[in-house]
């Protein structure tokens, strides 16, 4: 663990002056916190979500996998998700980006970006990495229309059958 | 042809070697003279056959012969003189050939080394008859000597040297302690005979090791299997009274002074001293293992032990042996952990006699304590017995020893004036534990004592679950070790334990409370579920009137302490139950599962087991089938077809009374807390959830990235090795699958 705060120790240092001190965990706590996090996860078994740290030395960068839940267009589906946690989590939200290019309403297409509240406006500090991709999980099925990436795909959303198709046309399997 | 100065040259010598024999007497007549002494000086000196009794000097005058040996000398002759005795010496030596041949065959026949003796004092005559003149001088005589031995150790045949020794080992003092020393005394004109023929010096390793195997024997004989007492004493005692006195006539017969005394035995003295510890020690060394089985009733062996292993160096050999015997005797599957340990601790208290710093200890100890570790049930018996779990009685601990904490092994203070560096050959891995107790020694197996707090959880968990209602006494014995335990391992390792107890009198509180409000037959003991060791959670649903029971009490407990919840380990304790029937009553204490299944019995009198299985919850059959035979058993249910079973309300066959009364009482069994092995396997589970979830995300990954990645678990402690195999293990599960070192999950 002492690898991965000595890095770490700069930036949270130069934000000192502008965040406030409720704001500024030592990147320790952070550590703990995704640590526990990880072991929660890893000991739930919920079905169809999983995320791990890309590397051992670095607690902040995660890779989550989603799998379509049965019964929707993406069932069968498996995407690959990034997980980028800020030195301040869980007061700031993570950044999360679909790596597999995802046709749906609220992924942007190109980039990956999610709209979704609780990563946004709604985040709180009691969220966790489950509760995340539990939301992306049903985010998937359930997507919400009014606020759309992809006008496209919210478009052709009542069309199932057009929508699967697009799916597919964009989906890449991960190797 | 010869020259004229050859022939001047040949009568030159020829007068010179005449005038020396002549000495310039006219004539011949030196000459004459001359040959006369010659031949009365051979002829004196002449070795006769030693049955001509009228002597063989006599006939001679001494005076003539005088004369005759100066008037030779005078002539420069003496030389050859000798030489022609020395001839005739060796001539005259086939007389003595021819009894020695007589004796040895005799000998032979008889093997009586009386015979030996008579050969030697009649070698000795022939000696001493033969033996020139003192007027010879002494340069004469040692050739002499010499000579004869020389020619008699060429005819002694290869049988003499056994034949020699069996003599001298008849000279030994009797191991009758009655005997007289009278033997050994005449045995002296055998020993000067010995030594004038020079036996002595060319048998020397003969004699020693008469006296090497004499000194085996006693004691072989008298301390084999003899631990109680020290025998070192009775020994040393048994060498002043019966070896001193032959040693004295062996090897100091001619000493004068005690001086001379001391100064002629004081090499095989020590000699023989050394032997002896060695044969005692060599003797202790193959008997060490029963030794230490028999400590402390051995107490003697070892102290002779440990001051043999200060004259002997057989440090080493002891280690070996100790190992060999323990490899052989106690490190196998056949031997039961607990007896390991008593034969352990046994082993630290005898080694700690025979060798204080511990050396001797630390190396013979290795191979046990790795062996122990690899056992599983290791610490569950040491914990056992710390708390006096034991039924055989004999703890392993001595009650005396004061109880103390664990003990670290410290760092040397070399600041102590009473310092002492480590002995020279403890091996560089050596640790001194000094003073440390036995149950220190036990807990440092392991390399943390965390272990063993965990065991002692688990263990007091159980038998805290095991006390019946009401038995405070069983509670406050559990308080009693527990306080005993903290001075051990220290107030805050027992801190979980301290609150697994305090939920045992809580839990009375609680149930006077909750009887005072509504009375009530359940008396559940309350436990913290974080406090107490994994409790197996079964499925089984209490059916009938224990479901409202157990409802009702929670209902009351609730109102108590508003802010719990109550969670049923209905699998756990007893019900005692009162069933009546038509024609009895049969009143039992059984266990939940037992009472699950009568109650069921009296909503339908027939049940099969499957069914049964199903309305209780899923239990396993054989659990199943071991309460309802327990029924059978009392004669209230009946199997009329293979895992169907029937309620008798009246009694089918007049021995069912019988067997009731047989019966025991139903004991409840130990209840099931996850032993710390299983918390070990739980632990792997942990390890299979991260590498699954690692595979899941990151794809395939070669071992040694799964092992960087699962540092992330706390207390992970695996090393690639482990975790190879533990993937290989999963591997052959089907659950991964592996290509080029990259390992991924099966799917």
């Amino acid at each position: 663990m002492e690898q991965i705060t000595s890095p770490l120790v700069h930036p949270v240092a130069s934000q000192k002056s502008n965040v406030s001190a409720q704001e500024q965990p030592s990147t320790g706590s952070v550590t703990k916190r995704l640590g526990n996090e990880l072991m929660t996860l890893m000991m739930s078994s919920s079905p169809g979500i999983s995320a791990f740290p890309k590397n051992d030395g670095n607690l902040f960068e995660w890779i989550g996998t989603i799998e379509g839940a049965p019964g929707t267009v993406y069932a069968g589906l498996t995407f690959k998700i990034s997980i980028s946690f800020p030195f301040n989590y869980p007061y700031k939200p993570p950044v999360i980006k679909f790596e597999t290019p995802c046709y749906h309403p609220n992924v942007d297409i190109g980039n990956g970006a999610i709209c979704l509240d609780i990563l946004q406006d709604k985040w709180s500090a009691v969220y966790s990495v489950q509760t995340i991709l539990l939301s992306l999980q049903s985010l998937l099925g359930e997507p919400n229309n009014g606020s759309p990436l992809n006008t496209e795909a919210a478009g052709i959303w009542e069309k199932p059958d057009e929508f699967k198709g697009q799916v597919m046309k964009h989906y890449r399997a991960v190797e | 042809m010869a020259t004229d100065a050859v022939r001047a040259q040949v009568a030159a010598k020829w007068q010179y070697a005449f005038s020396r024999l002549n000495r310039g007497e006219p004539g011949i007549s030196g000459l004459m003279t001359f040959s006369q002494a010659w031949r009365l000086a051979t002829e004196f000196l002449r070795p006769r056959v030693l049955t001509d009794r009228s002597g063989s000097h006599i006939e001679y005058n001494a005076d003539d012969f005088r004369k005759a040996l100066h008037l030779i000398n005078r002539c420069h002759k003496l030389p050859a003189l000798l030489e022609t005795f020395l001839d005739d010496l060796r001539k005259a030596f086939k007389l003595v050939e021819r009894e020695v041949e007589q004796h040895m065959a005799e000998y032979e026949r008889t093997s009586g080394p009386t015979i030996i003796n008579q050969f030697i004092m009649r070698v000795l005559e022939w000696y001493k008859a033969w033996a020139p003149p003192a007027d010879l001088g002494n340069t004469c005589l040692s050739t002499y000597t010499l000579n004869f031995q020389t020619n008699l150790f060429s005819i002694l045949p290869s049988s003499f040297p056994p034949a020699f020794k069996a003599l001298c080992a008849s000279t030994l003092p009797s191991p009758d302690p009655d005997a007289k020393l009278d033997d050994i005394i005449s045995s002296e004109s055998f020993w000067s005979a010995a030594e004038m023929l020079g036996l002595m010096d060319r048998y020397d390793s003969l004699v020693a090791s008469v006296g090497y195997e004499h000194i085996e024997g006693h004691v072989l004989s008298t301390c084999a299997g003899q631990w109680e007492k020290p025998v070192l004493g009775d020994l040393k005692n048994w060498m002043a009274d019966k070896m001193i006195p032959w040693m004295l006539v062996t090897y100091a017969r001619n000493a004068q002074t005690t001086e001379e005394v001391r100064h002629l035995l004081q090499g095989v003295g020590s000699r023989f001293e050394f032997h002896m510890n060695k044969t005692l020690c060599d003797l202790r060394t193959r008997e060490i293992f029963d030794i230490i089985i028999d400590f402390p009733d051995s107490m003697g062996a070892l102290q002779d032990l440990k001051e043999c292993l200060q004259r002997v160096d057989q440090r080493s050999a002891l280690v070996q042996s100790l190992r060999k015997a323990n490899r052989k005797r106690l490190l196998h599957p056949g031997a039961d952990t607990k007896l390991i340990l008593t034969q352990y601790v046994a082993t630290i208290k005898c080694l700690r006699i025979v060798d204080p710093p511990g050396v001797l200890l630390f190396k013979i100890a290795d191979p046990i304590r790795r062996y122990l570790r690899e056992r599983p049930d290791t610490i569950r018996c040491i914990v056992a017995n710390l708390v006096g779990d034991d039924n055989t009685g004999d703890s392993l601990v001595d009650e005396n020893e004061p109880i103390q904490p664990l003990q670290q092994p410290d760092v040397d203070d070399y600041t102590d004036p009473n310092w002492e560096p480590e002995p020279i050959d403890a091996g560089p891995e050596f640790r001194t534990n000094k003073p440390s107790d036995i149950i220190s020694t036990l807990v440092s197996i392991y390399h943390s004592k965390d272990l063993f707090v965990k065991e002692l959880q688990v263990l007091l968990a159980q038998r805290l679950l095991a006390v019946l209602e009401n038995d405070i006494e069983k509670v406050d014995k559990e308080r009693k070790n527990i306080e005993i335990l903290k001075i051990r391992f220290g107030e805050a390792a027992l801190q979980v334990c301290e609150v697994m107890l305090r939920d045992m009198s809580d839990s009375k509180r609680i149930d006077t409370h909750a009887q005072m409000q509504k009375p009530s037959v359940v008396h559940p003991t309350i436990i913290s579920r974080q406090f107490w060791p994994a409790l197996k959670t079964g499925d089984l649903v209490m059916p009938g009137q224990f479901q409202k029971l157990q409802e009702e009490y929670a209902s009351e407990f609730h109102k108590f302490k508003p802010d719990k919840k109550l969670r049923w380990l209905p699998q756990l304790g007893t019900v005692h139950l009162e069933l009546e029937l038509q024609d009895r009553t049969v009143d039992v204490t059984v266990p939940p599962l037992e009472a699950a299944f009568i109650e069921l019995f009296s909503q339908q009198t027939v049940w099969s087991m499957d069914e049964l299985i199903e309305v209780v919850g899923s239990i396993d059959r054989s659990a199943a089938l071991k309460a309802l035979i327990t029924w059978v058993d009392l004669g209230v249910l009946k199997e009329d077809v293979e895992d169907t079973f029937r309620l008798l309300e009246v009694a089918e066959d007049p021995s069912a009374e019988s067997r009731e009364r047989r019966m025991a009482p139903v004991t409840p069994d130990v209840a099931p807390v996850m032993g710390a092995q299983q918390q070990q396997a739980e632990k792997i589970k942990v390890y299979w959830k991260f590498v699954e979830g690692m595979l899941t995300n990151l794809g395939a990954l070669p071992v040694d990235r799964i092992q960087s990645m699962l540092r992330i678990v706390p207390g992970y402690d695996q090393t690639v090795e482990q975790l190879t195999m533990f993937l290989e293990a999963a591997r052959r599960e089907g659950l991964l699958t592996v290509r080029d070192g990259m390992w991924k999950l099966n799917r």
